[in-house]
């Protein structure tokens, strides 16, 4: 069955640019949206759960550990997967956000291979 | 350990061409002296802005940490809108508004930024980056105070336009030896 996925992203360029590359990793996706802040992630969360929410980490306002730990709180996204995005490398840094509740990281500059080894896992 | 200018600069070549070459589809070479006069020339000729004398943008980072500057893109708006329409995978004929090429730049800062540190981690120590900003106009130049190191790469991009990717640095006393 066809999973839905969210990106949230505070640039508009790279929310493009991910589905393009999550489009040509031949992923079984069905349904997507995308959100610019984690304000807006959370409120169309609440109103419909996603399978997966690819997520950045360096976003104004709200940061993506801290949304992450917030859909963490939302019973209705229990089982929803969270892959953080990001040019962030540092060994501390990917620690923190998946022991914040993320299930897996992808670092930019990204391919579509890089997509489907960390994606389709958590699709099956 | 000490930190050359050499090692940042192949650091920051070698970031920019993995994100052109896996992002933007762009092939990105450092430009020689005779790219340098041809551009010149063929700008006197036509007037164009394929240089950077005329109309630019310059995206730049912030970093702060074991080492401290900035890190900036500066590049016509004609080659920037190139580089936007081959990162959304859209044809030369489609139209971008300025804030969408903007975008684009800022995350071209971005993801060289990331590359380019991840490359020199162990050598220079941790980073802390900021979100990029964006900016247009003429004769446009970062600042990171007169004290700081400063290392740039002329390159030319899909042998059609020229780009400047700059790294100004300041390390003060830390994990130097």
């Amino acid at each position: 069955m066809a999973k839905s996925i969210m990106i949230v992203d505070d640039s508009a360029t790279m929310r493009k640019i991910i589905m393009k590359t999550v489009r040509a990793a031949e992923l079984d996706i069905g349904e997507t949206s995308e959100a610019g802040n984690g304000a807006e992630a959370l409120e169309k969360l609440k109103a419909s759960a996603v399978d997966i929410m690819l997520c950045d980490i360096n976003m104004p306002e709200m940061t993506g550990p801290e949304l992450v730990k917030k859909v963490r709180c939302l019973p209705s996204c229990a089982k929803t997967k969270i892959i953080m995005v990001s040019t962030e490398t540092a060994q501390g840094i990917v620690d923190d956000v998946l022991k914040s509740g993320a299930n897996g990281y992808i670092t930019k500059p990204f391919t579509p291979e890089k997509f489907k080894e960390k994606l389709a896992p958590l699709l099956n | 350990m000490m930190v050359d200018e050499v090692c940042l600069n192949e650091a920051l070549l070698a970031g920019a061409t993995e994100v052109f070459e896996t992002m933007i589809f762009m092939d990105i070479r450092q430009s020689t002296a005779q790219d340098q006069e041809a551009s010149c020339e063929s700008n006197s000729q036509d007037g164009s802005e394929q240089h950077l004398k005329g109309n630019t943008f310059l995206g730049s980072i912030t970093f702060t940490g074991d080492m401290e500057g900035c890190l900036g893109i500066c590049c016509s708006i004609s080659c920037a809108k190139a580089i936007a329409q081959n990162m959304l995978g859209m044809a030369p004929t489609d139209e971008l508004n300025e804030a969408e090429i903007s975008d684009a730049i800022g995350e071209v800062a971005n993801m060289v930024m990331g590359s380019f540190k991840s490359r020199v981690q162990e050598t220079v120590g941790n980073l802390n980056v900021s979100i990029p900003t964006v900016v247009k106009g003429r004769s446009l130049d970062a600042s990171v105070g007169e004290d700081a190191g400063r290392t740039v790469i002329n390159v030319n991009i899909a042998d059609q336009y020229d780009a400047e990717f700059s790294l100004l640095y300041r390390r003060e006393n830390k994990r130097e030896s």
